[in-house]
């Protein structure tokens, strides 16, 4: 009988908690919503009293109509799938290309000797400032966006790898050896599990970098993309446009960011720390 | 299973932090190394280990000699080492699956000593929903299920609180007497050494101060006054 109760009480407190959370992540939606009204209510004034002009600072509702129309003439569909294809495969490649140089880096040290200086002085270089020297060797087609948007995401994801393989617990390796695993064994199981949080922390570091890296891209010869809606609505003075672009690229990085987020979930479900698990809310 | 330590000597930043080990320890023994921080204990074991090389002198296993890490050397560490991406069962099937053992039978294996240690409730947990004794014990099972020939455990219950540690020594004996490991147990704690060991060896100042035997029946009593007695004859190389 006291058993029961002790258990009832458990999953009373335990449901208890769900909802608390529950409520929280909907509470998450009010500051926006309150910003979305404001933002309303003040370009609504401006339309009737003109402080600054008001085709500049048009209010979400018209935004919202514009995009709807944008929608339906097919443009935001064309721009986000174009946008999207070249964001992945640059980013998948620059992920790949960061994690493979790391891994190597940190296993061969002729490779570190030889490569690592090397990377260090082109690294620091802003990818941005490289894109007209990309479009005059690779033209104007795909390729000079995706190379970009692969560079821009290579370094952060290798020198976070490489931190990673670093600090791999000495005595995780000590164990491995004394078990009998083999080096082959020990990186797989043990170096790249353990430096898999570095790895996804370069990836969030490099997801913001590619967006900006996509966008100016597009802004710079482009005939799709949410970047080319941003230059051709400034070249044509559709001003409505250029928010449309400007809300849509923050929210596929949003959930690009979200995305990432799910995966490390995932894969890191061994992992507690932070606040969240220091004290109880 | 003969491990031989011969006038092993090894330098740390030109200081001599061993000077001449000499041991023999036989199959099945239970060592405790004794001595303070600083004594040279966690560094002999780590030779012993193959982690670290000596800078003179041999160790040997079975005549051949120690140059690197190997499974017949299991270790346990005090920091117990689990890898956290590893549920408590996979952190145990670790040995046997590097060692070749196809993965189904690792399991089955890793269960096995699951169950020595008295966890089965916790197979599928991580390590760090685990309480430092439990987490030790995993320690102790991940290094048994290895198979090694020698168990080199150093200060393994250095962290734990006074009830949980009592406990774990135990323990330990109980599963030494099942499994008969020979054990290198690290330790500055002198009941623990007399409470374990089939002979103490007392370190200080990077050498080996003295030896003694206990042939006291298990389990051992540390209210027995032949406790008290071998405590005390070991107490007199420290206070010196």
């Amino acid at each position: 009988m006291k058993n029961m109760a002790a258990r009832q009480e458990a999953v009373s407190v335990y449901t208890k908690k769900v909802g608390k959370v529950r409520n929280k992540k909907y509470l998450h939606a009010i500051p926006i919503i309150a910003f979305f009204v404001l933002w309303e209510v003040i370009t609504r004034l401006n339309i009737n009293f003109s402080i600054v002009n008001p085709v500049f600072f048009p209010p979400p509702s018209l935004i919202f109509l514009n995009g709807v129309e944008l929608f339906h003439s097919g443009l935001i569909i064309d721009s986000i799938v174009s946008s999207t294809i070249r964001i992945v495969i640059g980013f998948a490649i620059g992920v790949l290309l960061g994690v493979i140089a790391a891994l190597l880096i940190g296993r061969v040290e002729k490779i570190e000797f030889w490569f690592m200086p090397v990377f260090n002085m082109i690294g620091p270089i802003p990818a941005l400032a490289l894109l007209p020297l990309f479009i005059i060797w690779f033209g104007i087609g795909e390729i000079p966006k995706i190379i970009l948007i692969a560079w821009t995401t290579f370094f952060p994801v290798m020198t976070n790898t490489i931190d990673g393989i670093k600090s791999v617990h000495s005595s995780y390796i000590r164990s491995a050896l004394s078990l009998g695993a083999n080096d082959r064994q020990i990186f797989k199981k043990i170096i790249i599990p353990s430096t898999l949080p570095n790895i996804f922390t370069g990836c969030q570091i490099s997801l913001g970098l590619a967006f900006s890296a996509l966008v100016v891209s597009e802004m710079m010869g482009a005939k799709s993309g949410l970047g080319y809606i941003i230059v051709d609505a400034r070249n044509y003075m559709k001003i409505l446009n250029m928010y449309v672009a400007i809300i849509l690229i923050g929210i596929e990085y949003s959930l690009f960011s979200l995305l990432l987020k799910v995966i490390e979930k995932k894969l890191l479900k061994w992992r507690t720390g932070g606040f969240e698990n220091a004290v109880e809310k | 299973m003969t491990l031989i330590v011969e006038n092993v000597k090894k330098f740390y930043n030109d200081h001599l932090v061993l000077k001449g080990i000499n041991l023999t320890v036989q199959p099945h023994e239970f060592i405790c190394v004794l001595g303070s921080s600083g004594g040279g204990k966690s560094t002999l074991l780590n030779l012993i280990a193959g982690f670290i090389k000596p800078d003179e002198g041999v160790i040997k296993v079975n005549g051949s000699f120690v140059t690197k890490p190997s499974k017949e050397r299991g270790v346990v560490f005090q920091d117990h080492a689990l890898y956290p991406w590893f549920t408590v069962l996979e952190n145990i099937a670790f040995g046997p699956i590097v060692q070749g053992m196809p993965k189904k039978k690792a399991l089955e294996k890793a269960l096995r000593y699951i169950e020595l240690i008295g966890l089965s409730d916790y197979a599928n947990h991580y390590p760090e929903q685990l309480s430092g004794g439990m987490k030790q014990r995993v320690g102790i099972a991940r290094a048994l299920a290895g198979e090694p020939e020698i168990l080199l455990m150093d200060e393994p219950f250095g962290a734990l609180d006074m009830f949980t540690r009592e406990n774990m020594r135990t323990e330990l004996i109980r599963i030494w007497k099942e499994v008969k490991p020979t054990i290198i147990f690290i330790t500055h704690d002198l009941a623990e050494a007399v409470y374990l060991a089939d002979r103490v060896i007392v370190m200080k100042n990077g050498m080996i101060a003295t030896e003694l035997e206990i042939h006291l029946p298990r389990p051992r009593n540390y209210r027995d006054p032949e406790f008290s007695i071998l405590m005390e004859n070991l107490e007199e190389h420290f206070v010196s």
